[in-house]
């Protein structure tokens, strides 16, 4: 049952044939080590590589190009304090500064992950939920939690099958941590509805029988409309979602391991290494292959 | 001409922000509101076209999905308004942000006098209310006791029949305006008498002891000549400030170095104490250091380091924030996380921060009394809750363990601790990581924010007590965003071998940072002109003193400097070079080359006279505390119900799912465990390496009110608990280290203002005794540390008169340990029905100082002692079965007794428990009731499944050990008598409600 060895094995690079992710760090965002560590668990190449280094990197000597990666992520953190809206000031610096870049880095058939602050920056440069294929324009908002502060939490998150989404595919139930004061999922209803019909509702929070919580709190932690906890655009290739799945990164960050560890124990079995979470990025690496 | 913005939801959508002020208003004051809706203002002082404007307001700061916004008033209908902003030089970090994103924007640079400022309307809407003066006062309240602090920020009050629909608000522009030509003065130092009263008029707080050696300094001809030649005589007031905060006691601790002349009443026996640091905690910590190869580096950097693995060290430190926390508690809490945090940065060459902790003491949430204290405990706690929210969370830092205690004599001044670890490689650039130095020739460079008035005087005032005379300058905001970009941008400055040396400004400013760093190399030359500044008017003292926070000084060689630039550039942090270190044993500073200051850094190291202090300790029975006659209540099970609900017990969720602990995906054991995810576990677990295995477990304990009997059991308690709680998540007695942060009432005797200040000298000498004993028993080195006295307050009361609250003699301490393998980490919450139920440990009739005592209003006198020869035995034992793999859940017995802990562990497992007290292991107690309630050290509550409890007991044999009852399916705690007697039986979900019920709704 217990290895010798205190270090976790991470399987090698394929010797270019491992995708690259380009992790986006800086300005007071926060979870690029872990989440280089996901992608790297999950088989990719991942780099963390400051925002500077995209929009000046001649000058710093330090240069990284958007066309050289895969696989985009927008991580989680306080980009430039979330003041004046969470992900507002990202989005404004990406949009008027390499907006262009980042629309044909979609088109050319890559992949975009936003994690919670990473979200906020997605549906605020309108690259979600890109309906009719727009993305220019702000058509969702994540606002307020209606509990009215900062909650960390784990959810328990419904994952629509027929989503075209490739992050989640073959998932059907996930738990994952939330911690956001901003992650209420608000559009006009016209929207909602659009959103839902074209299966581009990934995840749902829901109670602990996979059912959506139907906006009960604490299921529903911030009173997301329809209980949405992340969409995709309708290709499916660029994701946004409040929950973190980076930081369900190995079997312990479960909040409840010790009590299945107890079971496993008496049942004799071994006990699990990996987090659920790190699927969410192996499927990303999958979709290269 | 500066614009307003204005910002608001769409009105269909909720205000989650106005929905939580409209229930506090209800809640804290029971003022009726129906709605509250806010708006965001931004006062636009910058040069910019209209449609720049235009631009600004659409791309950045109107959500079109979610919001509206205006130049013109957005306010409509309301019954009243409230608008907040910040007063003139307040850090106002949206503000900033406003700025860099306007910039990005629009490319175009704002000018030094431009900005934009941020601040708040509230429309509030209430039929009950009324537009006249009831309505106004109650207006007023919610203004000036729920939205904003005086010191900070100032209001307006307007009804609706006095707005003007046009203006609005008006344009309101808080910008600094310092009428002020800057100067260097020069100061007298023709008498003692004449610096005293100097120092005094100037607010120094020099001690009077001290102010002869600094004229004996000044007046020496040696000196006189060699400053005359740099163009100085007479000390100048950058001189004065920088002796004064190097000498304040917050830097200096000239308390723990101090004299104690210590009297025991009860045996006329004397004994001088010289020096508590010294003999307390340097002494043990360097004897431990010797045994254990896994102390790094202790007792003189910023913060402490430990070996976490063979390539990886932590490094940890705690510090207190009370006086700042205790007059703006959101800006002193949040300044104390943030700047907590640079201390581990600071450390070595710099270690990245893994996580942060907390404990807050402060007076009963629902005070009622006619006591005025600047802040209401209530939105005190509240306020220092949210600064180390903000602080942690937009910092990227876990904030994953704390702690909140309550009693009434914190209402004087609150205590906020806040605790650091940090995490680097063993080696960096080739060298020790946690080696630095600084060589003649350095540069100095100041890094992060700029400087202003904020902070001046902050290190001396927390040396004083909290009375109105108080200069409320030193409060200030922290800003976590402008520190992380620092964070980023010096660790990858570290990793490129380009630090030399580096440090925090904290306390002291650059005075303290260049002054020390300075001592290395043999002298600095600082050229204060190039220090950059947030606004001019400055005088050259208050740049050398400011607190101005987010800032590092670090010493970089010249052929570094424009890598290391380039590297700041990378990250959006302003360095600049402000002077160069040297080795001519001078603290020489100038301005546009005029020499202001010209000290011998070796002023500071000799001559200067320790304080003294009596102490007179008299044993608590000679006191007149005695065990109260107390007979056993009849209705056991309500007792129960009552202790789970006190403040000090019951739950405090609400605290610990505002602050993000999960942050760098390194979490293992949560704070909240069990199958609900609501129970405190003993202490928390982190994986800060996410490619290896193994665990960094902390915890902290406080146990103040024993020191109403004996200080030296309450330091002995608190040391035993933290243990304890190491211990039972599965960490090490091989691996303790410790963080002493002591907070103590003034122990200088004044027959007037002071008159029990030997008693609490004498009882911070025993602290001190004990946390000696007890670290060397345990083997704890004391990797940090730190202590703030004066917890103390003059408040006023119901008639105009004012009366001195002190705070409880108080130890937080703080302890980790490494777990080799994270998968061995047990929790508290009982796992399966039909597991027995075991209490390791002795209890005994030690009620002294106990929540069941309290709850009747008794102190009692057997305070609970913590017995090593008894205690290690067990803790050796217990070590060696959760590294077994033998338990399926642990948990310590603390505040509160066997009663509350056993509720807790059956609440937190969701499973009923069956339990004989005649089974507990006992030494001379007789009720049940004490049996429950005694708060004994060195005890746990175990469970073990029926398999694995011979091997379990086996190795217990001849320590004390009882098998009390098993784990059941019945969803009730059943307790049985010493007779065998059904005594009560409660179901889990009652126990919940009640433990739940006082906080729940928060």
């Amino acid at each position: 049952m217990m290895q010798k060895n205190n270090n976790i094995s991470r399987p090698a690079y394929r010797n270019g044939s491992s995708p690259k992710a380009l992790v986006l760090t800086g300005y007071g965002l926060n979870c690029d080590w872990e989440t280089t560590y996901a992608f790297e668990l999950a088989g990719a190449e991942a780099h963390r590589i400051h925002i500077n280094q995209l929009l000046m990197g001649e000058k710093l000597g330090e240069v990284a190009r958007l066309e050289d990666y895969q696989i985009l992520a927008f991580i989680g953190g306080f980009s430039w304090g979330d003041d004046h809206g969470a992900g507002v000031v990202l989005a404004t610096r990406l949009l008027y500064n390499m907006g262009e870049e980042l629309l044909a880095f979609i088109e050319s058939g890559n992949l975009v992950i936003g994690i919670c602050n990473g979200f906020q920056a997605l549906v605020n440069l309108g690259l979600l939920p890109g309906l009719d294929g727009d993305y220019r324009s702000r058509q969702v908002a994540l606002i307020w939690n209606d509990c009215g502060s900062f909650r960390d939490q784990w959810v328990n998150l419904q994952v629509q099958k027929d989503s075209p989404c490739v992050f989640t595919k073959g998932l059907d139930h996930l738990e994952l941590s939330i911690r956001h004061g901003e992650g209420k999922f608000y559009a006009e209803k016209p929207v909602i509805n659009r959103l839902l019909e074209d299966n581009q509702v990934v995840l749902r929070y829901a109670d602990s029988e996979g059912n959506p919580a139907n906006g009960r709190f604490p299921e529903n932690p911030n009173g997301s409309l329809e209980d949405i906890a992340g969409v995709c655009d309708p290709t499916g290739r660029v994701f946004g979602l409040m929950p973190h799945p980076e930081a369900f990164n190995h079997w312990t960050n479960h909040p409840n391991w010790t009590r299945q560890k107890e079971n496993y124990r008496r049942r004799g079995e071994p006990y699990p290494q990996e987090g659920y979470g790190i699927q969410v990025f192996r499927n990303a690496v999958e979709y290269f292959k | 001409m500066p614009v307003r913005l204005e910002i608001t939801l769409k009105p269909e959508l909720f205000d989650a922000e106005g929905e939580s002020i409209r229930r506090k208003a209800r809640d804290y004051f029971n003022i009726h509101l129906d709605a509250v809706r806010t708006i965001h203002v931004l006062t636009i002082d910058a040069q910019l076209s209209d449609e720049q404007l235009e631009a600004a307001r659409h791309r950045i700061f109107t959500n079109p999905v979610s919001q509206v916004s205006s130049f013109k008033p957005l306010a409509t209908s309301f019954d009243w308004a409230i608008w907040v902003g910040f007063r003139p030089g307040v850090r106002d970090n949206p503000g900033s942000t406003a700025v860099e994103a306007v910039e990005d924007l629009l490319k175009v640079k704002f000018q030094a006098e431009e900005a934009v400022y941020t601040s708040k309307l509230y429309l509030l809407h209430s039929e009950r209310l009324g537009r006249g003066t009831r309505g106004r006062k109650a207006v007023e309240r919610i203004a000036g006791e729920l939205l904003a602090n005086d010191l900070i920020q100032q209001w307006r009050i307007y009804s609706a029949d006095d707005w003007d629909p046009d203006e609005g608000i008006g344009i309101i522009v808080p910008k600094v305006r310092l009428a002020h030509q800057p100067s260097v003065a020069t100061l007298s130092i023709s008498s003692d008498e004449e610096l005293e009263r100097l120092s005094q008029e100037r607010n120094l707080a020099l001690h009077h002891r001290d102010i002869p050696v600094i004229r004996s300094y000044f007046l020496r001809s040696d000196v006189r000549a060699a400053r005359s030649r740099v163009g100085l005589s007479d000390p100048t007031d950058v001189e004065l400030e920088y002796i004064s905060q190097a000498r304040s006691d917050h830097c200096n601790h000239n308390t723990f170095r101090g004299k104690f002349f210590y009297r025991d009443l009860s045996t006329n026996q004397t004994e001088v104490v010289d020096n508590l640091f010294k003999t307390c905690i340097e002494g043990p910590t360097l004897t431990l250091q010797k045994e254990k190869d896994w102390v790094i580096s202790v007792l003189w950097d910023n913060a402490g380091v430990g070996r976490f693995d063979q390539d990886t060290y932590y490094v940890i430190t705690g510090e207190t924030h009370n006086s700042p926390s205790n007059m703006e508690a959101y800006g002193g809490a949040l300044t104390g996380i943030v700047g907590v945090y640079r201390d581990p940065m600071g450390t070595g060459k710099g270690s990245r921060l893994i996580a942060g902790t907390y404990g807050y003491c402060v007076g009963y949430r629902d005070y009622r009394g006619p006591l005025k204290p600047h802040l209401h405990p209530r939105r005190l706690l509240d306020g220092v809750i949210e600064g180390v929210r903000d602080g942690g969370n937009k910092s990227g830092i876990p904030t994953p363990y704390g702690q909140v205690f309550f009693d009434h004599g914190y209402m004087g001044k609150c205590l906020v601790f806040v605790t650091a670890i940090g995490l680097m490689p063993a080696i960096v650039a080739d060298t020790p990581s946690e080696e630095k130095t600084t060589t003649a020739g350095d540069l100095i460079i100041m890094c992060g924010g700029r400087v202003g008035k904020d902070g001046i005087h902050g290190v001396t005032a927390s040396s004083e007590i909290y009375s109105e005379h108080t200069p409320a300058g030193h409060v200030q905001i922290g800003d976590p965003y402008t520190q992380k970009k620092m964070h980023d941008f010096l660790l990858e400055a570290r990793d490129e071998g380009l630090i030399a040396f580096l440090t925090d400004n904290g306390g002291g400013g650059l005075s303290s940072s260049i002054g020390e760093s300075a001592r290395f190399s043999g002298g600095a030359l600082v050229e204060l002109e190039k220090v950059p500044l947030k606004y001019e008017g400055l005088d050259l003292w208050e740049i050398w003193v400011s607190e101005s926070q987010e800032r590092m000084t670090i010493a970089v060689k010249p052929h570094h400097l424009e890598r290391f630039m380039q590297l700041s550039d990378k990250h959006g942090v302003e360095s600049t070079v402000i002077g160069q270190y040297t080795d001519n044993g001078k603290l020489h500073i100038t301005s546009e080359g005029k020499s202001c200051a010209y000290v011998d850094l070796a002023l500071l190291e000799s001559g200067f006279p320790q304080w003294e202090f009596e102490a007179e300790w008299m044993e608590p029975k000679y006191r007149g505390l005695r065990e109260p006659v107390l007979g056993p209540p009849a209705d056991q099970r309500r007792i129960l119900l009552k202790l789970l609900s006190r403040p000090n017990i019951c739950s405090k969720e609400w605290i610990v799912r505002q602050y993000d602990h999960e942050v760098q995906g390194t979490s293992v054991i949560k704070h909240l465990v069990g199958v609900e995810r609501d129970v405190p576990n003993d202490a928390v677990v982190l994986r800060p390496r996410l490619d290896s295995l193994r665990g960094l477990a902390t915890a902290q304990a406080l146990n103040p009110t024993y020191s109403r009997i004996d200080a030296y059991h309450m330091a002995g308690c608190t040391i035993d608990e933290t243990v304890r709680r190491l211990l039972a998540v599965g960490g090490s007695l091989q691996h303790l280290g410790g963080v002493d942060n002591f907070c103590w009432p003034n122990i200088q005797y004044h027959p007037e203002t002071n008159p029990d200040g030997k008693l609490k000298a004498a009882q911070l000498v025993r602290a001190n005794w004990a946390l000696r004993d007890y670290c060397l028993g345990f083997s704890i080195p004391l990797l940090s540390g730190k202590d703030s006295m004066y917890v103390d307050g003059n408040l006023e009361g119901d008639f105009g008169e004012r009366h001195k609250v002190s705070g409880l003699e108080t130890l937080q301490f703080t302890g980790t340990s490494v777990v080799e393998d994270v998968r061995r980490c047990v929790t508290m919450d009982v796992k399966a029905a039909g597991d027995f139920l075991y209490v390791i440990g002795l209890t005994r009739d030690e009620l002294g100082g106990s929540e069941y005592y309290d709850l009747f209003g008794y102190t009692g006198l057997n305070v609970p002692q913590v017995r090593l020869e008894e205690v290690l035995p067990v803790y050796r034992a217990l070590e060696e079965v959760i590294s077994g793999e033998l338990l399926a859940s642990v948990h310590g017995i603390y505040r509160g007794g066997l009663g509350v802990h056993l509720a807790l562990v059956a609440m937190a497992g969701g499973l009923g428990l069956e339990v004989e007290l005649a089974k507990v292991p006992v030494e001379g107690i007789k009720h049940a009731d004490s049996l429950l309630y005694s708060e004994s050290a060195g005890r746990f509550i175990v469970t073990v499944a029926p398999e694995d409890t011979s091997e379990f007991e086996e190795r217990f044999k001849g320590l004390p050990l009882g098998c009390i009852g098993r784990v059941t399916d019945k969803g009730k705690l059943t307790v049985r008598d010493l007779g065998g007697s059904v005594f009560f039986n409660v179901g889990l979900r009652q126990l919940k409600s009640a433990w739940k019920k006082p906080f729940g709704k928060l």
